[in-house]
């Protein structure tokens, strides 16, 4: 068996100590900022990438992956015990603050910790499997299908992290744009730098990142002014028997809901936790209770959380293409260390790719130990006042952006991108796809002027290609279906008219949070 | 009070245009030799397109306030400019306590003890991150 050996290959890179290390910080930083307000994922992991610059590549990329599945993790914890979301787990909202109101806030956090465990364990086995044969497909993508599979992946992020496809889209098209200022790499020419010389190179993702999401967030905070209350309440965690014996089926579930909604272009853990939440009201033996603090509403959609977030990384380390934003800046990561994610990183890199599989495995472990018999230490962190925090973000936010060049023009730069962040929050714009279109722009641009070449100038080389035209169909498909659904919503004379096409995609998202933003996963 | 969707509308069409119109001023080249302004010009023109959209449709749905409260932001922004000057003009030191002194005026409540206290712990960090990560901060 060639998975096991090489399984057996990735724990051996993975289990050294500098990388259990930095894996276990990776976890602790991910749980904390998913408990904290105020920076999601995407910040902090841009916050990060200047600091790993002297950090082994290996261990870099096992940090900045714990990071984001810790964030999953702790974000299900604060949204269980306080009903505050920050990021992504909007579903264990639901069944968990009910099994909280029910003084069951330790069986809560168990099921979540132990489901995400599962979900982490099913989503490795696939990654472990999946991606190299993946990564043979990906030989067979030309540029016009890499164009394509860009177009559908802005189309299907747009529809999950919005839920409204035409702002969803204008904050692609906004990140592509934005993405081309700097030198154009094919004739040299300086494009929309304003005369200024520090745009000649382009504008840094980490100021973008820092910007749309630490410092618009925390004015967002800032604006809310609303109190905090953190939970007081009493925790027994351990779960009696029959209990245990519940969470299992639908853990199974959720991890495979999970793993296969991770693969897909837009997917990742929000998508993953409707779905699963979903199929366990429909076939649960326990659906009845489903919505007023069970077990199952808890363990499915932990499961899928976990598991979508480890196997998004499929379509990034196999075929090149990062399908959210928070892989995207993944990517950014990858190329920083000077490798190129995609069909033959398996091949080149055998050491850092399995490495990192078996690093996601261990920090589940990590997760586990950290989150389940601390969590009431994770708690006391969430006492810290808000007017405690900013100052301290926002210094962070300054540190990060300074270190990428050593210049501190850039804080200006990052402080420009955060009123930009303001203003689009205001407007009920989405940030998450501008990131995602500012990182694929110039690969967007590289590819369909290269396509473009190749077809000697006419479109039809788009629908020649078999894969592009599948992928352009699929991407048709996707909208005509929203269209026609807006359009039957209008006439219908719809409930909400103002925000109609919001529950679109997953007719099961209805879920009431007041208080929450468009879900994105951050 | 202006209406959220309509502003929408009204802000986007005006980036796109912002960039079309510059991006028209690059070589635009032929479509299977394209050159600097090609790319940015169609992504422009379809966000210019998505922009419009937007502004129609919201004539037919029923107006959200719009609010924007300048002051925080404003705020935020000011201490984040006071950092970069005092950081390149006297020292970074100087820099954090104008930081965490500016900003705070965006706080529910003020007290000048605490802000010192962030200060102080906010340069101790800054220092472990030089003296530990190598990061170049030039605390001392």
């Amino acid at each position: 068996m060639d998975v096991i050996t090489n399984l057996a290959f990735g724990f051996e890179q993975a289990l050294t100590w500098s990388n259990l290390l930095y894996c276990a910080i990776g976890c602790v930083i991910g749980t904390m900022i998913g408990l904290l307000p105020g920076l999601g994922p995407l910040a902090t992991i841009s916050l990060l990438l200047p600091l790993t610059y002297s950090i082994p590549v290996n261990g870099a990329l096992i940090m900045l992956a714990g990071i984001y599945y810790g964030a999953q993790y702790g974000d299900s914890v604060s949204a269980i015990t306080m009903k505050i979301p920050h990021a992504s787990s909007i579903v264990a909202c639901i069944d968990g603050y009910q099994m909280t109101l029910k003084g069951r806030t330790g069986l809560a956090l168990f099921t979540a910790g132990v489901s995400s465990f599962i979900g982490g364990t099913v989503a490795i086995v696939v990654l472990a499997f999946l991606a190299p044969l993946l990564g043979q497909v990906a030989f067979l993508f030309g540029p016009a299908d890499y164009f394509a599979l860009m177009l559908l992946g802005f189309v299907c992020v747009s529809l999950v992290t919005t839920g409204n496809l035409l702002n969803g889209l204008a904050m692609c098209l906004l990140g592509v744009l934005l993405g081309q200022i700097g030198t154009d790499l094919e004739s040299g020419t300086l494009r929309f730098t304003l005369g200024l010389t520090p745009l000649a190179d382009g504008v840094s993702v980490v100021s973008v990142a820092l910007g749309c999401f630490g410092i618009a967030e925390i004015c967002r905070n800032l604006d809310a002014r609303e109190e905090r209350t953190p939970f007081n309440g009493k925790i027994r965690l351990m779960p009696s028997w029959p209990e245990f014996k519940r969470i299992i089926p639908s853990a199974l579930r959720g991890s495979v809901v999970g793993s296969v909604l991770g693969i897909l272009p837009g997917g990742g853990p929000v998508i993953a936790q409707f779905a699963a939440y979903a199929i366990d009201k429909k076939v649960s033996r326990y659906r009845h209770e489903i919505g007023s603090g069970a077990i199952e509403g808890v363990a499915g959609q932990a499961a899928a959380d976990e598991a979508a977030a480890r196997t998004s990384f499929i379509p990034l380390m196999s075929i090149g293409i990062p399908e959210n934003a928070v892989m995207a800046l993944m990517m950014v990561a990858f190329i920083i260390k000077g490798i190129q994610p995609g069909p033959n990183m398996i091949a080149k890199h055998p050491d850092l790719f399995w490495g990192l599989v078996a690093s996601m495995w261990i920090g589940n472990c990590f997760l586990l130990i950290l989150n389940v018999p601390l969590v009431r230490f994770w708690l006391s962190i969430f006492k810290v006042p808000y007017t405690v925090l900013f100052p301290s973000i926002l210094f962070f936010c300054c540190v990060g952006t300074y270190s990428v060049n050593n210049n501190l023009d850039d804080v200006f730069i990052t402080a420009a991108f955060g009123l930009l962040g303001y203003i689009l929050m205001r407007l009920s714009l989405d940030p998450a796809p501008l990131m995602l279109g500012f990182i694929l722009g110039p690969m967007l641009e590289e590819n369909f002027r290269r396509a473009m070449l190749l077809g000697r100038g006419s479109f039809r080389v788009f629908v020649t290609q078999p894969i592009s035209a599948t992928l352009l169909a699929f991407i048709g498909v996707l909208i005509a279906v929203q269209i026609a659904y807006a359009v039957a919503r209008r006439r219908s004379g719809g409930p909400q008219p103002g925000h109609g096409e919001r529950d679109a995609p997953e007719p099961v998202a209805v879920v009431e949070t007041p208080g929450v933003p468009a879900a994105s996963p951050r | 009070m202006a209406n959220q969707n309509a502003v929408r509308g009204v802000v986007l069409s005006g980036i796109a245009l912002c960039f079309g119109l510059t991006a028209l001023r690059y070589p635009i080249g032929s479509f299977a030799h394209a050159g600097a302004g090609l790319f940015p010009l169609l992504v422009s023109s379809l966000l210019l397109l998505l922009g419009l959209i937007t502004l129609v449709k919201s004539r037919f749905e029923p107006a959200k306030p719009f609010d924007f409260a300048w002051r925080n932001i404003g705020v935020i922004l000011l201490s984040l400019v006071c950092f970069v000057v005092a950081a390149k003009f006297v020292s970074i030191v100087l820099g954090i306590v104008l930081l965490v002194a500016v900003s705070s005026a965006a706080a529910t409540s003020r007290s000048w003890k605490r802000s010192l206290a962030i200060a102080v712990a906010l340069v101790v960090i800054a220092l472990a991150f030089q003296k530990l990560l190598g990061l170049n901060l030039q605390v001392i």
